[in-house]
């Protein structure tokens, strides 16, 4: 790990220098981006190529902060395996939410059934 | 961070730890990843109850005002770049960089604050959505109040990181440098208190009566105590942001800064993601 680093060190020295134009660079397109998902969600296509744009914008914008601004692409790797143990953590359990409350046993009730008395409800 | 042959130091490299990584970045790392879990549960109860609304619920879309939460989003994204130029100013040990841009970020940390508190104000007195008549109401002011929370904290230690590069490096000799941050926090806090409250009111009134003059006139005898609250304390600020002598912040507190750095940067990739499934996608 250690020789590693000191081999991207120097470059990186040099690499110092640059990063100023490397971040307004990437904050403009950032800004880009954000307006061309603005403008996505009034044009006429189906939801789910809508649906699958906005989360690569998305993801897209989310990655260029974790590596640019937060360092991640400079950083030793262990900085983004502990990053990413959460990120997978938390993507996990909201899949899980998500499937365990999308089944039909755990649909919130209708208003029908909240209407009628609970002893017909249950027969 | 570990001084090399040259003298310069490595940001990213540190002998000293086993990880070669500096413990405080460590510690935010993991800070960091066990945050993800907390806001995906949150945005995952969001979601949820959106997928599956019970009756009565009122339409988010109706609701929401696409305009202002897209500029506060830009506002957080330019902040972020603030943010990062921040860091590196420090990291060449360019200390009147670093402030410039720690001031530009607690600005624009503040329009987003105020962006949410106009927001939240909207909701509540205009379409009637509250945290506790709807689910809708219930899950968004949570997850979206959080955010904010966790934006109002940067804010505060973006306000003590800028305090702190005032700190004079003998302290010994200069004993009343803690009585004199004490007075900057305070005056920082007036100060950005007081704009907050008077551009909210100004928009108010601007909402009530038209961009006019006598709106303008009206906006000021009405919000006069506080018009001088702002400038006595923002005279205070100016006074306060002098430096005595040779001040203890270096290039050798670049991780303080770099660790202030990840948290503001998370609180962006969070909207970022809160921005898209809580807001744009109603609209598709």
């Amino acid at each position: 790990m250690s020789a590693t680093a000191h081999a991207a060190a120097d470059p990186e020295h040099g690499l110092e220098e640059s990063k100023f134009q490397i971040y307004v660079q990437i904050a403009m397109l950032l800004a880009v981006i954000t307006g061309i998902e603005i403008i996505t969600v009034y044009l006429p296509f189906d939801r789910w190529i809508l649906f699958t744009v906005l989360v690569a914008f998305s993801a897209v914008k989310f990655l260029f902060v974790i590596f640019f601004f937060m360092h991640l692409r400079w950083d030793l790797p262990f900085c983004t395996v502990l990053f990413f143990i959460g990120l997978v953590l938390a993507g996990g359990t909201m899949w899980a939410l998500l499937q365990l409350f999308g089944a039909e046993a755990s649909k919130p009730l209708s208003s029908a059934y909240l209407e009628t008395p609970r002893w017909v409800a249950t027969g | 961070m570990s001084n090399t042959a040259s003298g310069a130091i490595d940001h990213h490299f540190d002998p000293t730890t086993s990880t070669g990584i500096p413990n405080k970045k460590l510690l935010m790392w993991a800070f960091l990843a066990s945050d993800c879990m907390f806001f995906g549960c949150l945005i995952s109860t969001h979601l949820i109850y959106r997928l599956h609304p019970p009756p009565g619920v009122p339409a988010a879309r109706q609701v929401f005002s696409i305009e202002l939460t897209s500029f506060s989003t830009f506002i957080l994204l330019m902040s972020s770049l603030m943010m990062a130029l921040a860091v590196n100013a420090i990291q060449k040990g360019n200390l009147k960089s670093l402030r410039a841009s720690l001031l530009t970020t607690i600005f624009f940390g503040c329009i987003f604050l105020g962006c949410q508190v106009f927001e939240f104000n909207n909701f509540v007195y205009e379409k009637h959505l509250t945290i506790t008549n709807s689910i809708l109401g219930t899950t968004f002011f949570t997850l979206t109040g959080t955010h904010g929370c966790h934006v109002a904290v940067g804010v505060f230690w973006l306000m003590l990181m800028y305090i702190r590069t005032f700190q004079p490096r003998d302290t010994t000799s200069d004993r009343r440098w803690f009585l004199r941050n004490v007075v900057h926090i305070v005056a920082f806090i007036a100060t950005i208190l007081l704009g907050m409250y008077l551009v909210l009111g100004l928009v108010r009134a601007f909402e009530a009566s038209g961009v006019a003059v006598g709106t303008v006139l009206h906006y000021v005898r009405s919000y006069i105590a506080a018009i001088l609250g702002i400038a006595v304390s923002g005279t205070g600020l100016k006074l306060l942001a002098r430096t005595r002598g040779p001040v203890g912040f270096d290039e050798s507190n670049a991780i303080d800064v770099e660790m202030m750095g990840l948290y503001w940067h998370f609180v962006d990739i969070v909207w970022i993601v809160i921005f898209t499934v809580v807001y744009l996608l109603e609209y598709i």
